[in-house]
């Protein structure tokens, strides 16, 4: 009697959760989009003979479901304790915590990637630059892990040899060392970048050796809402979540930013605040991921420009160099053809500054 | 479609259970077989035509057999029954490998067929198969219903891994069986147990297994650390399969076979293959070993049938010459350990558990190569042939990040568990707390697992593949 009880609860506590969460899943609103991954969720396959036969209905389906559970994040989050708390995994699907940052493992070193990132710097050098007389310039951007990995008994690139690697294939350019200035202080605990106010150092270190001056002050600005870096949603950890901050001055309120994305010259802003209250905050900076945009200063004492090549690290950093040229030409070869850039860009005497971050120098395949 | 998926867990299997509950008694096999055919088309819809031609051939020759039973005819059906099941077997699964090693010997270019392997082919097949050769020896009746009959060989909690049941094994039942609160909740607790096993351990190891694939930090630690947890792997991946066969069986009335009684606890070889994938075995002894004359034999004849059964036992695995080695390399084993090794094995019982789970190690390594080649390879690593460091930062980092789920997995692949729990339930104070905690358990381990199936990753069942 006593088991048969305990059968009819099993059988009844199971039976409820299992048809219990199975309507709310049937009948829950799928969703567009997740914020917490920053990407667009799948929606309802089209069910026709040919997708059925195919089989592509039923995958389709599987990972509509997935991204439509209800409760996702809850899921999401109760998995990603169990790995640390439970299992005493070191990462979540790549992701670790170390010293209370988020971080990505970044492993190992890609010979192969970072061959193609310097053909891609050494294509834009010969097709643009080399015969010009130009000064070139090369800086790279440690991502966080080489402050987090190694000493946290997590797998770590050998930074030294990606650098030498770059230098050596790089030799026409002039390598502008910054890790020493950085620490992982200057980074966003939940996201992937550096933040602004941290690297002022950095572009005066790069202003001077590219030959300009620029003050350093700045008023420092803070954004109202909190910042969700992209390692929060991805992660699925409660988390406390960052400050954004900007920093501005008389001179960058006065320039005059230009985006060529669409191919038509549209002015933005500096600092885009609809986007630092958006999905991703940190694409306030630059209006985050420009295929090429320039920056005009009316109030340069110069008439020198410069181009950079950078990737998302360059938004927040392009910014602090304006100071010390009329002209700024941002370049983000992840979105615009290398070959084609001498349709918008008259490279003559400028400066050029290459700037990357040590991730994508190790995933350059988006290079084009 | 997988048990471990989130459209069987909270799309199939709720509406499945909702009709089988409501359908009258007279319509429940209809039902499964609906259910089934739904199950198998969502991976394979193609195939579920060639699985209900199969069904219905081995139905004809089935009443065929039985009504000619005792003369020639009866021979000629169940002949005609084993040829076409392994007829289709060796056209879908076999062809390309004989084509291969074909143009191999001949230097010629025979183009491959090249065709998609359907699920479960060699489970249903092998089902069918003892089927009418248990209707030809007068063992059961043959089937009248088609409905039963296709019900039972395209049952979906048994299809596409196993355990193979034997209709002799659930002939009653298909007609007559109990559903009762007491099977319900050990169907759900089996049920949830063989998900908790797969998708909490065997997916993680796994992982560890892709990993070491794609390293190029390779070291021969890394080797071990890859072989032990592919043992670990394959086996929770399996059995855990098995146990949601047989809780699922559960769940509609069925008692289906034990195919694992915690193998690596065995003392020999000869053990090992009493506990390890027991339907298999089983099936093999009964429908090959036995009829080739078994152990009743000259000496050298029953060492012929232990190579026979173990080639094909091997082959049966997957088209390839890894699958014959695999088989082959046990078959030499169980030889060697009859003839001489079983008196020392049996003095010592650490140096017998050694003795097994190295050899047992190495046998999976051979077992999860990719060739012949790759198998030599992996087994040269574990033994530092070549230039291998003798460790790597990979290994040491993906130890210590999977060394609390490889801790669980030995452990869990122990009778440890079991017996720590009916240990625990001799205190009657104890039993009526483990009788509280359960229901919460289970729904607990429900959770993790919807919560990992949702996140996303590697899943799928090695078994799919044979």
């Amino acid at each position: 009697m006593k088991n048969n009880i305990k059968n009819i609860i099993v059988s009844a506590v199971l039976a409820v959760f299992l048809f219990g969460l199975s309507v709310f899943t049937w009948v829950k609103a799928p969703d567009d989009y997740s914020e917490s991954e920053r990407r667009a969720l799948a929606s309802f396959p089209e069910l026709s003979v040919e997708t059925i036969l195919s089989g592509k209905f039923m995958t389709s389906f599987e990972d509509y479901t997935l991204d439509q559970f209800p409760l996702r994040d809850l899921f999401r989050r109760i998995k990603a304790l169990t790995e640390f708390n439970i299992f005493n995994k070191k990462d979540n699907n790549d992701l670790y915590i170390a010293d209370g940052y988020v971080s990505k493992l970044e492993y190992p070193l890609s010979e192969d990637m970072l061959t193609n990132s310097a053909d891609k710097f050494s294509y834009l050098y010969e097709t643009y630059m080399a015969d010009k007389g130009m000064n070139v310039y090369f800086s790279v951007v440690p991502d966080k892990n080489y402050f987090l990995a190694e000493e946290n008994g997590y797998l770590s690139m050998d930074y030294e040899a990606l650098v030498s690697f770059m230098k050596e294939k790089t030799s026409y350019m002039e390598y502008i060392d910054i890790f020493d200035l950085l620490s992982v202080e200057d980074y966003y605990r939940t996201d992937t970048h550096w933040k602004q106010e941290s690297i002022v150092d950095v572009a005066q270190r790069l202003a001077q050796k590219m030959g300009v001056e620029i003050s350093g002050e700045y008023t420092e600005n803070t954004v109202d809402s909190p910042f969700y870096g992209v390692y929060y949603g991805q992660s699925a950890l409660p988390l406390e979540p960052d400050t954004l901050k900007y920093l501005t001055n008389d001179t960058l309120l006065n320039c005059i930013v230009t985006s060529y994305n669409t191919g038509i010259a549209v002015e933005k802003d500096m600092y885009d605040m609809e986007a630092a209250t958006g999905r991703d905050p940190y694409e306030m900076f630059l209006c985050g991921s420009d295929a090429l945009l320039t920056i005009e200063n009316p109030e340069a004492a110069t008439d020198k420009e410069l181009i950079i090549f950078r990737d998302s690290f360059g938004s927040s950093l392009t910014p602090l160099l304006c100071e010390g040229y009329a002209k700024i030409y941002v370049v983000d070869i992840r979105y615009i053809q290398s070959a084609m850039l001498g349709n918008f860009i008259d490279f003559n005497n400028q400066d050029v500054l290459f700037i990357y971050s040590t991730l994508l120098l190790n995933s350059s395949a988006a290079f084009k | 479609m997988l048990f471990s998926s989130i459209p069987f867990l909270y799309y199939f299997l709720p509406i499945v259970i909702l009709l089988y509950t409501v359908a009258p008694k007279k319509l429940k096999n209809t039902v499964l077989l609906l259910s089934s055919l739904f199950f198998y088309g969502w991976g394979e819809p193609k195939y579920v035509f060639l699985m209900l031609g199969t069904i219905f051939i081995g139905y004809v020759l089935g009443l065929l057999t039985e009504k000619h039973r005792g003369t020639f005819l009866a021979k000629l059906w169940v002949t005609l029954s084993a040829v076409v099941s392994l007829g289709m077997l060796g056209y879908f699964k076999y062809a390309d490998f004989f084509i291969e090693n074909f143009n191999a010997v001949t230097s010629l270019s025979v183009p491959l067929l090249k065709i998609a392997l359907p699920i479960g082919i060699s489970f249903y097949t092998f089902q069918l198969l003892s089927y009418t050769i248990d209707v030809y020896r007068g063992d059961v009746p043959a089937q009248k219903n088609f409905i039963t009959l296709a019900a039972y060989v395209s049952l979906f909690p048994q299809l596409i891994a196993g355990p193979i049941v034997r209709y002799s094994d659930v002939e009653k039942q298909l007609i007559e069986r109990k559903h009762s609160f007491e099977y319900a909740a050990a169907g759900i607790r089996r049920f949830i147990i063989g998900l908790s096993k797969k998708v909490l351990i065997a997916n993680a190891l796994g992982e560890v297994c892709d990993i070491f694939r794609a390293s190029d930090d390779k070291s021969v630690l890394f080797y071990w650390l890859y072989a032990i947890c592919f043992t670990l792997h394959i086996y929770f991946d399996f059995s855990g399969y098995s146990d949601m066969a047989i809780g699922l069986g559960k769940l509609f009335g069925f008692d289906f076979m034990e195919n694992f009684r915690h193998p690596f606890v065995s003392k020999s070889i000869t053990e090992f293959w009493r506990r390890w994938h027991i339907s298999l075995g089983s099936w093999f002894r009964d429908y090959v070993y036995i009829p080739l004359g078994g152990n009743r034999v000259s000496k050298i004849k029953g060492f012929r049938n232990i190579f026979v059964v173990w080639m094909l036992t091997g082959f049966w695995h997957g088209a390839a010459w890894n699958f014959i080695v695999w088989g082959l390399y046990f078959a030499v084993l169980l030889i060697i350990e009859k003839l001489w090794l079983k008196k020392y094995i049996e003095k010592s019982k650490l140096f017998s558990h050694i003795y097994v789970m190295l050899l047992i190690v190495i046998s999976f390594v051979i077992f999860n190569a990719s060739d012949m080649s790759q198998a030599f390879a992996d087994i040269a690593g574990m033994f530092g042939a070549g230039s291998l460091p003798f460790y790597s930062d990979e290994w040491l980092y993906y130890l210590r990040s999977f060394a609390v789920i490889i801790v669980i997995a030995i452990i869990g692949s122990t009778e440890l568990p079991v017996k720590a729990m009916a240990a625990l339930k001799k205190n009657s104070k104890i039993e009526k707390c483990i009788n509280v905690i359960e229901p919460v358990a289970l729904v607990v381990l429900l959770v993790l697992i919807t919560a990992y199936l949702v996140d996303g990753s590697f899943n799928p069942f090695l078994y799919f593949r044979f």
